[in-house]
């Protein structure tokens, strides 16, 4: 879809039309893993329906459902963050999923309430430790809520209240604990934090592999991606020096979090859809998957990488409905901004 | 024929009016919502975050204004009238900065100043010294973000105040100096209030920019207008509170602009019929041409040189295969595409609006022509807010139901943005380049039998080649650079260098952002170059 | 007896909303006839020409010019096509353009054609010489030669000159003068010249009015 001529462009990103000559499957994506790319040929090759991708950002994604209407042509939405799935399915973007397949991989907790959407991969949002300062034994039992205790103070590197993994997070500890406990929280934990939050979630991990901070607060996956060499060498030997530490193993379990997509109610490609998305389900495509982001698999059958799996392999997680995130968004949001968590 | 003409006659005087029509409602629409209702999250914002937003920009402003005012007047007066070593192209090279926005500024701090930044990195190295020693300062807060504005704005301030010092009759300064000022009172009780309106004016724009930006803000985590705008709408998918927001934002920038304009009027007044006489300078020896040097090669070195090193540094890391990569010439060739776009539409738009005035337009389009030129001070994410809304309501009332498309999410709106942006460049230009066609050749044209069509394509066209081109390049500089309106009014997969160099830059990607960025700068320089060329042939002595 | 050419009558003009510049004026040229209007700067001298050449609209009064009018109640024909030269002091020559193109510019027809009329004009004011020649690298005495050529070269029946000969220096204005004359003669075109110069006038006309107040008198 790489248009040139900026003629064509105005009329064809405008005029989107609809050429059905092929099976076809269109997919409106947030991921922007250059791996993918391979996941959809195979699928292609294995069942010989083309895979159309538009790709943008989640908020940019659903502006566009909204405002195309039926007239979308759009069969699937593929986003991260359960908070953006819910705020698809809030605007009623998304068509029941049939599928006993996918029911059977797929656990409840990590599907919308009426499978309006599932999850094709998970990921946790993890304490990282330098190893050189902590032991495992050291931080054992660590709880999110451990993590307001002054004992942290100016201990805790995390990203900017305006990133929705936070958001989620904070929306998982409202709907778990109520407002009341969880603003609490979050004052002390502000009032621990390290510097004033900046930078990705990389950059967190990367302080507290500087010393800068003792803990970081940010998802698995990223030690995987810092380990892996693939993004350079300072951030391989940042990597080095942390570790993973699972949080709440003692009470609710690690922070989880995914991957997920569904489909879109005007979808003229029902089908198919349901057929891609068992695909991305499949042992094959877990694999492919996982090896080449480091979040975890929702298939049982199938391994996380070795390189992320190297921190800890059967953790507890949190299996209370990710579609809380959503719910709870806009809470979670305001309590950040009351509690100065810029 | 005749019904002919009539009608071509009508479309004249009713086609800038449909112009400003379009271009007009957008901001109406945002200013609107001001009246609209006040949903939850604006209680939320009101007590948690709206006071963060003015006090950080109030000290913006104030930060930013003293540091460039400080940068700009001082190498101004210097240049004018003192000579020292290497003055001869600092005069001209102290304006370079504005080739680098402001956000691409912020991202090559970082990218040496953060803890593990490059120039911390050297100092460790030459000074051998603990590998968790940080020499220099954090800069990801509301200082740093003061330094990068100032060092990146302060040209406009040069620019301004040395046409004034320039000015400035030298029996002015004899007289002063007859009554006993030194340098220093001749400098602060003399110059400085007569080259006011210069200042201000300078200041004005410098102070606009600033409010408007969100790429270097949000990246240093200073949290101003502009990223909460951004936030509401973006995080809180609230349009309604976002446009609120913005309404505050646009009545602070249209005091500025208000300000702007009566302080340049007033400059007018200030040089109509004064007769200019060569200043005489003093040369500088020894150390005081040192600190003089020093103090006019600071500015170009912290606001041009440095970037363009830590961003060549970047680029060696990541050599070829990233720096032409498909992406980044996708870019390139988008961005150059909505240049070319924009500057043809509003060089032409900017001739024809002109050119009706010289022929006595009336005041109706002596109006709509400032008017239009406010666009350029509207800080990009206000603007799109405006469109994206102004297309809403038409795609759902019309274009849905009739047409099957829609216009939000389409070319339509960025380049809509980019011209309401740009306008006033265009205008500037065509207006001061129809100014020095004296009018006697309209009046000699019209008795020879030229129709005004005639005159204007047979006359004045190739009399404003010029001002044309450079109308098409300041215009083209602008677009390059635009960073906010691009971001949120682009359609799928279409990103210009500005986004491209932000989406790395955000994800800390910096050795990938290299490129972009430095094609920015390079670009950037162009117009800067055709400017600097101006000052040369505008030193004090030349006809 | 030759005919009336051109009349203005009572034609009042005001530059701002209560200054009238000119009032009442009525004048006429005569087919063939060069016609003098004196008084200082500053008076209105300008306005009148611009007035009859269409460049500015009277407040009252009519102008008729070769038994067609101009201007009046409901009439105005614009400047460009009222077939009236003009000869301004800044002489305006296309800076873009060398003397033969701007000599061409007010002419019609083939491209031979416009390049025989010009030359020819070029030739009887003397000009020929620097043909190819761009405005900037002429000096005022030949520019202005340059500047009559263009005017002429259309054939208007009336040519209108404001003080075409101040900025040129007793020897060249007085030689210039007599080839203008002249050549105002052989060609019968009418004109009207503008100055302050009572002198140049008497030399230079065969009737002189005066603008005082505005309003207008002939003198001599």
């Amino acid at each position: 879809m790489k248009n040139i001529n900026v003629l064509s462009t105005l009329l064809a990103l405008s005029i989107f039309t609809n050429f059905v000559f092929l099976s076809e499957v269109n997919i409106y994506t947030s991921r922007h893993y250059d791996s993918d790319v391979m996941l959809y040929e195979s699928f292609t090759e294995l069942t010989g329906i083309k895979v159309n991708i538009i790709s943008s950002k989640s908020q940019a994604l659903i502006e566009r459902l909204r405002s195309e209407g039926s007239n979308s042509p759009a069969d699937i939405f593929i986003t991260v963050d359960a908070g953006n799935l819910w705020k698809a399915q809030n605007y009623g973007l998304f068509r029941r999923i049939n599928s006993k397949k996918i029911n059977e991989i797929v656990p409840k907790n990590l599907r919308g309430e009426n499978n309006e959407w599932i999850a094709l991969a998970k990921r946790s949002r993890v304490i990282f430790y330098n190893k050189d300062i902590y032991s495992k034994a050291d931080l054992q039992g660590l709880s999110y809520k451990d993590l307001s205790s002054p004992k942290w103070k100016n201990k805790i590197a995390i990203r900017s209240s305006n990133n929705l993994y936070n958001q989620s997070l904070v929306a998982s500890m409202i709907a778990k604990y109520g407002e009341s406990y969880t603003e609490n929280w979050a004052k002390g934990l502000v009032e621990n934090f390290a510097r004033k939050p900046q930078g990705n979630d990389r950059a967190q991990i990367i302080a507290v592999a500087n010393n800068e901070a003792d803990l970081a607060i940010a998802n698995s996956y990223y030690l995987g991606l810092m380990l892996s060499g693939k993004k350079g060498e300072k951030q391989l030997n940042a990597g080095k020096k942390v570790s993973i530490l699972f949080p709440s193993q003692n009470e609710e379990g690690a922070h989880i979090n995914i991957s997920g997509a569904g489909i879109i109610k005007s979808s003229k490609n029902y089908d198919n859809a349901i057929k891609f998305l068992e695909f991305m389900l499949s042992e094959q495509a877990q694999k492919h998957l996982v090896e080449n982001t480091y979040e975890y698999p929702i298939n049982k059958n199938v391994e996380p990488s070795a390189l992320i799996s190297q921190f800890g392999l059967n953790f507890k997680e949190n299996i209370s409905k990710v579609s809380d995130f959503g719910k709870f968004n806009s809470a979670a949001l305001k309590l950040m901004d009351r509690v100065g968590w810029q | 024929m005749a019904l002919l003409n009539q009608f071509l006659k009508n479309m004249f005087r009713f086609a800038p009016l449909i112009f400003l029509i379009i271009l007009i409602t957008p901001l109406v629409l945002v200013l609107l919502s001001l009246f609209g209702e006040y949903n939850d999250n604006w209680n939320h914002l009101y007590n948690y975050v709206l006071p963060n937003y003015v006090v950080n920009s109030i000290l913006l402003i104030l930060g930013v204004s003293v540091l460039s005012t400080i940068l700009g007047v001082g190498t101004a007066w210097l240049m004018t009238n003192f000579d020292f070593a290497n003055k001869s192209w600092l005069e001209w090279a102290v304006i370079l900065p504005l080739a680098v926005p402001p956000y691409i500024l912020a991202y090559t701090f970082t990218g040496l100043f953060d803890s593990y930044g490059s120039a911390n990195e050297l100092v460790k190295t030459l000074f051998t010294l603990d590998e968790n020693y940080a020499f220099f300062p954090n800069v990801r807060n509301i200082f740093g973000a003061i330094i990068v504005f100032a060092f990146t704005l302060y040209p406009y301030i040069y620019l301004t105040t040395r046409m004034a010092f320039i000015n400035q009759s030298r029996s002015l300064i004899e007289a002063g100096k007859l009554l006993g000022f030194n340098n220093w009172a001749l400098f602060f009780r003399l110059a400085v209030p007569l080259v006011r309106p210069a200042l201000i004016a300078g200041l004005a724009l410098v102070i606009m920019e600033t409010l408007s930006d969100f790429g270097a803000v949000e990246h240093f985590a200073v949290q101003t207008f502009t990223t909460g705008i951004f936030r509401t709408w973006f995080g809180m998918y609230d349009l309604n509170t976002a446009m609120q927001l913005s309404s505050i934002l646009m009545i602070f920038i249209v005091f500025f602009i208000l300000i702007e304009r009566y302080e340049r009027n007033r400059m007018s007044f200030t040089y109509a019929g004064s007769t200019f006489k060569k200043t005489s300078k003093k040369k500088l020896r020894g150390f005081k041409s040192l600190c003089a040097f020093v103090f006019c090669f600071s500015p170009l070195f912290i606001g041009f040189i440095l970037p363009i090193i830590e961003l060549t540094n970047w680029a060696i890391f990541y050599p070829s295969e990233y720096f032409f990569s498909t992406n980044i010439l996708n870019s390139l060739f988008n961005t150059a595409t909505m240049g070319l776009i924009a500057g043809i539409i509003c060089t032409i738009f900017a001739l024809f609006i002109n050119f009706l005035n010289r022929f006595g337009g009336g005041n109706f389009l002596k109006l709509s022509s400032q008017f239009l030129s406010l666009g350029y001070a509207l800080p990009g994410l206000v603007l799109a807010v405006g469109i994206i809304q102004f297309f809403s309501l038409i795609d759902n009332n019309l274009t849905k139901y009739f047409l099957g498309f829609s216009l939000v999410g389409s070319l339509l709106g960025l380049v809509l943005a980019y011209i309401i942006k740009a306008y006033a460049l265009a205008n500037n230009t065509i207006e001061s380049g129809f100014q020095r066609i004296s009018n006697s050749i309209d009046d000699v044209s019209l008795s020879l039998n030229g129709s005004k069509l005639k005159i204007f394509f047979k006359v004045h066209m190739p009399l404003m080649k010029t001002s044309i081109f450079t109308s098409f390049l300041l215009v083209i500089s602008e677009v390059i650079k635009e960073l906010p309106a691009t971001l949120i009014l682009r359609p799928f997969n279409f990103d210009t260098l500005a986004v491209t160099t932000y989406i790395y830059a955000a994800e800390e990607r910096m050795y990938e952002a290299a490129s972009p960025a430095i094609m920015i700068v390079l670009t950037g320089l162009i117009p800067i170059i055709f400017l600097s060329q101006l000052i040369r042939d505008s030193r004090p002595g030349k006809s | 007896m030759k005919r009336d050419l051109l009349v203005l009558k009572n034609i009042s003009f005001e530059y701002e909303s209560d200054k009238e510049i000119l009032s009442e004026i009525n004048l006429s040229l005569k087919e063939g006839e060069i016609i003098g209007i004196l008084g200082p700067s500053g008076i209105g001298k300008s306005s009148l020409l611009r007035l009859i050449t269409g460049l500015e609209k009277p407040k009252t009064g009519e102008i008729f010019y070769n038994n067609e009018t101009l201007c009046g109640e409901k009439i105005f024909v614009p400047p460009n096509k009222r077939g009236i030269g003009l000869v301004l002091q800044e002489k305006a020559l296309f800076p873009h353009l060398n003397s033969l193109e701007n000599v061409k510019f007010g002419l019609r027809g083939s491209k031979a054609s416009k390049e025989a009329q010009a030359i020819k004009f070029l030739k009887l004011l003397k000009a020929e010489k620097f043909a190819k020649t761009y405005p900037n690298s002429l000096s005022g005495g030949e520019q202005q030669r340059v500047a009559i050529a263009r005017a002429l070269a259309p054939e208007p029946k009336t040519v209108l000159l404001d003080e075409p000969f101040s900025s040129l220096d007793t020897d060249l204005r007085r030689d210039l003068r007599n080839d203008t004359r002249d050549l105002f003669k052989e060609t019968n075109t009418s004109s009207i010249i503008v100055t302050h110069e009572l002198e140049e006038a008497k030399v230079f006309c065969d009737r002189i009015y005066k603008l005082e107040n505005a309003n207008i008198k002939e003198i001599f």
